[in-house]
């Protein structure tokens, strides 16, 4: 090597290098080699972990996949076979009712746990921790702490009614027609509501006492201090909160997992637990899993544009 | 409660359906705040009790004996506690398994999107370079579409790879949701320490990465906590992608593991809810020692709903 270019032998080899080792580390440190390359790690973990799946999944919808066995190309058969399928229609309506009435219910106690949070009291940081509690404790857990409060022969409730000479015969919370969506969406409410208490807490906290103040000297009630204060003044967080709710709620699949599994008759099925019970249940057939699955994206979509484009408005993008 | 009409100022016209809208209530301001207050409290005791029931139902539970639990000798409340229900959990179930896995898996996929995160957020914060909108928007996006989507090509791909029944196929699972989501916070985190410290730091010898980690993350270290916790309890709290990805008790994590509990033949619910309980512990600990942080982290961008 060094016999090829003899004149860099007279010279200290540091000069040379020293510049080279200058220049890449200069180019390193511009603001776009840096910016692609601090972004780089976290860009291979999207692309393989979400990007790649997702793709995936729309090929799979045409394929006649099961677990193990390579899918062989089938046109639209599975997204014909599953609109012709009248479980999927039943499975429309009850993800619509479990993610309307779960988020519906979780806005309005949430919405009243804030502002009863919010009101001066004695010992409030104290039952502040308490009710968020539910929140912070894994959905799994809570699923079967409820699945246990609802059991036909030895639950809470079929105790406590027993006892207060309510019913003759224990009610079979969780397989019966009627009641079991009910008891699936108190579970979802039960564990969703502080997540909207804290949302609307903090939003409530935001608001300038300025503005009570001087609308009290205008002489407004305190009906008329929450409509034209309060409510306006959380809008944004009620908008972005309800429809985070929505996107997360029809996607969650431990509550009807664990309580129902979709039963009795399909009665509290939605498109998670279809999805997996075609996918992963008996058949394995992972084409059909994700046609269901492929079904509700669009919905979805909306939402997550929707909510994308607030949240980072919000941050100032 | 004197009707008066004392309250001062403007007097509207009583809009007939839209009460509200009138200022001639005739309660004075103190009645009003008195009833409010009294309402508030009422609603108050209501909602600890609806939060309450659950807990208690699941601690009374776990100290009562068999007998206690099922049939016509039911009781309500304990009659002869015991805590042999956690002495079954620890020794006639894997559970101290799964608790291990669950710490494995989310100690290692917290530690890593961390570091992807702290990076990938700082640079979409401070440095200008184009395609940052785009990025930054196309993680935001990734961070809300939800796993039920994406779970079973992940499947196919896990097991393509044998990757499944695996914790560390798990840990690299985790980061899917993980990295977007950390990402997300750490950059509003970061948007909020004064450019002005760092464009000093600059001015006075650093560089982009020195400012970063003399400059930015010590000033952040609060909000490094939280997000740390937000994403450990995530996937402290993950079920779905646990219980798709592995078929053995060698790598299933608690949430799982007592899903699978329950599926066996016998309920065994005082040992069920005796391992419930020191499931819950680590996050609500941890949720009640950093509450202040968290409910603030959570106005940034909200977490699961």
């Amino acid at each position: 090597m060094a016999t090829s270019t003899p004149v860099s032998i007279p010279i200290p080899s540091s000069r040379p290098a020293l510049s080279w080792q200058n220049r890449l580390q200069r180019f390193l440190l511009l603001d776009s080699t840096l910016g692609y390359l601090f972004l780089l790690p976290a860009l291979l973990v999207i692309l393989g972990l979400v990007a790649y799946p997702f793709a995936n999944a729309i090929v799979m919808t045409f394929q006649n996949k099961t677990a193990g066995a390579p899918g062989r190309f089938i046109g639209l058969a599975n997204y014909r076979e599953l609109l012709a399928n009248p479980v999927f229609w039943r499975v429309i309506i009850n993800t619509a009712i479990y993610t309307g009435f779960g988020v519906g219910l979780k806005f309005f106690l949430g919405l009243g746990m804030a502002l009863v949070l919010n009101q001066e009291r004695m010992c409030n940081n104290l039952f502040r921790s308490f009710l968020l509690i539910p929140w912070a404790i894994p959905t799994v857990i809570s699923a079967l702490n409820w699945r246990w409060i609802y059991d036909d022969a030895s639950g809470l409730i079929n105790n406590i009614l027993v006892r207060l000479n309510l019913i003759d015969e224990t009610i079979s919370w969780l397989s019966d027609p009627h009641l079991a969506m009910l008891a699936v969406i108190v579970v979802v409410v039960w564990q969703g509501t502080p997540f909207f208490t804290m949302s609307f807490l903090a939003g409530l906290q935001a608001i300038p006492k300025e503005l009570y103040e001087a609308a009290e000297i205008d002489g407004a009630s305190v009906p008329q201090q929450f409509f034209y204060i309060t409510l306006p003044r959380l809008q944004p967080i009620f908008i972005t909160a309800i429809m985070l709710s929505a996107i997360l709620t029809s996607a969650s699949i431990q509550f009807v997992y664990i309580l129902t599994n979709g039963g009795p008759a399909d009665r509290t099925q939605i498109f998670p637990t279809m999805a997996y019970n075609l996918a992963l249940g008996g058949a394995q057939r992972l084409g059909m899993g994700a046609t269901v699955s492929l079904f509700f994206f669009p919905i979805l979509v909306v939402f997550i544009i929707f909510l994308t484009r607030r949240m980072l408005r919000e941050k100032g993008e | 409660m004197t009707p008066n009409v004392t309250t001062p100022g403007r007097v509207q016209q009583a809009i007939p359906g839209q009460w509200w809208k009138s200022t001639q209530l005739t309660l004075s301001m103190t009645t009003q705040r008195r009833i409010v207050k009294g309402i508030g409290n009422v609603l108050l005791l209501l909602m600890l009790l609806w939060t309450a029931i659950p807990f208690y139902w699941m601690i009374a539970t776990s100290l009562k004996h068999d007998k206690e639990i099922y049939g016509y000798e039911a009781t309500l409340i304990p009659q002869q506690p015991t805590l042999a229900n956690y002495a079954t959990v620890f020794r006639e179930t894997p559970y101290l398994l799964f608790l291990r896995n669950s710490i494995i898996v989310a100690t290692g996929s917290t530690v890593l999107s961390m570091l992807i995160a702290c990076l990938g957020a700082y640079a979409i914060a401070r440095l200008n370079f184009p395609g940052r909108a785009f990025l930054a928007r196309g993680l935001v996006f990734t961070y809300l579409v939800p796993t039920s989507l994406l779970f079973i090509p992940m499947f196919a791909m896990m097991s393509a790879l044998r990757l499944t029944d695996s914790l560390h196929g798990l840990t690299i699972a985790y980061l899917g949701f993980d990295v977007p989501f950390c990402t997300w916070l750490l950059m509003g985190y970061f948007k909020s320490v004064p450019v002005e410290l760092e464009e000093a730091a600059l001015v006075d010898g650093c560089n982009r990465v020195t400012a970063l980690v003399r400059i930015v993350l010590p000033l952040a270290l609060p909000a490094l906590v939280v997000v740390t916790f937000f994403s450990f309890t995530h996937a402290w709290n993950e079920f779905l992608y646990a219980h798709v990805f592995t078929s053995t008790n060698s790598a299933r994590t608690i949430t799982t593991g007592l899903a699978n509990f329950m599926s066996a033949d016998v309920f065994f619910w005082g040992p069920l809810m005796a391992s419930t309980i020191l499931s819950a512990l680590p996050p609500v600990i941890m949720f009640l020692v950093l509450q202040r942080w968290v409910v603030q982290g959570l106005t940034l961008g909200g977490v699961k709903g």
